[in-house]
């Protein structure tokens, strides 16, 4: 599944049960047919309009990372 | 459907405050209220109070009857009402449905919420509640972070500043300093604005309102009966809710608040003004990205065009539209369940020019506008002594 990272933020206050994952990035991204999803981002920090990729699905939250076709 | 005015105000104090219990803040602005107004307990006919997550910050549920009562105000209805942050505001605009309706001759609205005694991490964790828990509050966010995503997407697509966000910040504060009630009477600069500890990106902990106890009460009647009460009573040229999606990514443009747009349009009608008319206004500056996003959709300045409008001096106290001359949520304080009702308080306090050092110079006209959640509920509301 892949899409465009329509925003996205760096998190580091976060309540108790995210407190471990600090900073963490979270983005809202456009999936392919036009809706959109709030998921966290994996591996490097993406910014608006970055292609991206769901690499893992964890605890019902989609992991995003930018598409291999972006990676430098 | 009757002319409404408020009669009455009273609240407390903005702050952090160990020693005081929700209902003794409560019950502090509601006997404020009462003796502003000269209004008895028993004339009271129903009790409408604005709280967001009072069971889940001291355990206490069923906080309507149990104010009321401790008011003094007995065997009416009592009646708890929630929209997050725009609790009161809620409470305010059916108070007034009520009495316009011929209901009720006289009704109190209050709001209050307790929010010191957790720790910010849980603070956090309850506020999380007023977005979408199976999706974007799974997913890590939390409400500073769905206004940062905000803000990004507003600084994408319209060139908005990180300057231009400070620059909200750094008014408020200057404005709050000069509100005896303020939670935080501390005049901030724009390095240390710009500087500060970040919170979720681009936001940073001065972009962001506070965590605050307080209360605030109103009392309403019919205008027509105003006078008897006071020499001074304060139209409700307008009042509307509005509704939307809880979840930010559910909205297709996150840039503007369609609660917002149409609460405004029908407070604007009922009142028979427009925007330009307004002289003055409390926002929901609840952060500093929603305070520029506020100005766009209510209609004072053009889309996009809140943060250079912002920047250029505007909205200070000195400007054309001054904008939170309270201090706003950013520096009065956010007692979640408190700031709608408060908002009242504080048009109240300008429009009977009995604001202190903050009063205004042209005062007669002013809108409040109360956001809840990530903008799912939004009431506006327009008094003046016109």
């Amino acid at each position: 599944m892949t899409g465009t990272v329509y925003t996205e933020t760096v998190v580091h206050l976060a309540p108790e049960a995210f407190a471990q994952d600090v900073p963490y990035q979270v983005a809202i991204v456009t999936l392919e047919d036009g809706s959109r999803v709030t998921g966290r981002v994996a591996g490097d920090r993406v910014s608006i309009g970055d292609l991206v990729e769901r690499v893992a699905m964890r605890d019902e939250v989609p992991f995003f990372q930018k598409a291999a076709s972006q990676l430098t | 459907m009757r002319p409404v005015a408020v009669i009455a105000a009273g609240k407390t104090r903005f702050g952090a405050f160990p020693d005081r219990d929700l209902r003794s803040l409560a019950v502090e602005a509601g006997e404020k209220c009462l003796k502003n107004g000269h209004v008895s307990p028993s004339q009271v006919g129903a009790f409408y109070l604005g709280n967001f997550a009072g069971p889940s910050f001291t355990g206490q549920n069923h906080l309507a009857p149990y104010i009321s009562t401790a008011l003094g105000i007995r065997d009416v209805p009592a009646t708890r009402f929630e929209a997050a942050c725009a609790s009161s505001g809620s409470a305010f605009f059916h108070a007034f449905s009520a009495v316009a309706g011929g209901l009720y001759d006289c009704v109190m609205v209050a709001g209050v919420e307790k929010m010191t005694s957790q720790p910010t991490a849980r603070v956090t964790e309850i506020l999380a509640g007023a977005g979408d828990c199976a999706g974007e509050i799974k997913a890590g966010s939390t409400f500073p972070s769905l206004f940062a995503m905000i803000a990004r997407r507003h600084m994408y697509q319209f060139g908005t500043t990180r300057e231009q966000l400070a620059a909200v910040a750094v008014k408020n504060h200057a404005n709050g300093a000069l509100n005896p009630d303020a939670h935080m009477s501390k005049v901030i600069t724009m390095e240390e604005a710009l500087d500060a500890r970040p919170v979720a990106e681009p936001l940073g902990v001065y972009d962001c309102s506070l965590i605050s106890d307080g209360a605030a009460a109103v009392i309403l009647a019919p205008a027509d009966c105003a006078r008897d009460f006071t020499s001074k009573p304060v139209r409700i040229l307008g009042v509307a809710q509005a509704s939307d999606f809880v979840a930010l990514d559910q909205k297709p443009d996150i840039t503007t608040f369609p609660a917002v747009r149409r609460a405004a349009q029908k407070a604007y009608e009922m009142a028979g003004i427009g925007p330009r008319d307004i002289q003055f206004a409390e926002l929901h500056d609840c952060f500093t990205i929603a305070e520029i996003v506020a100005l766009e959709d209510l209609g004072f300045v053009e889309r996009g065009l809140g943060g250079p409008w912002t920047e250029s001096g505007a909205t200070a106290r000195t400007g054309e539209k001054p904008i939170n001359t309270s201090g706003g949520l950013k520096s009065k304080g956010h007692p979640v369940g408190a700031t709608g009702v408060a908002q009242i308080c504080d048009l109240f306090a300008q429009i009977r020019c009995e604001a202190g050092e903050m009063q205004l110079k042209r005062h007669s006209l002013g809108l409040a506008q109360n956001l809840g959640g990530s903008g799912a509920t939004c009431v506006v509301s327009i008094l003046g002594n016109v």
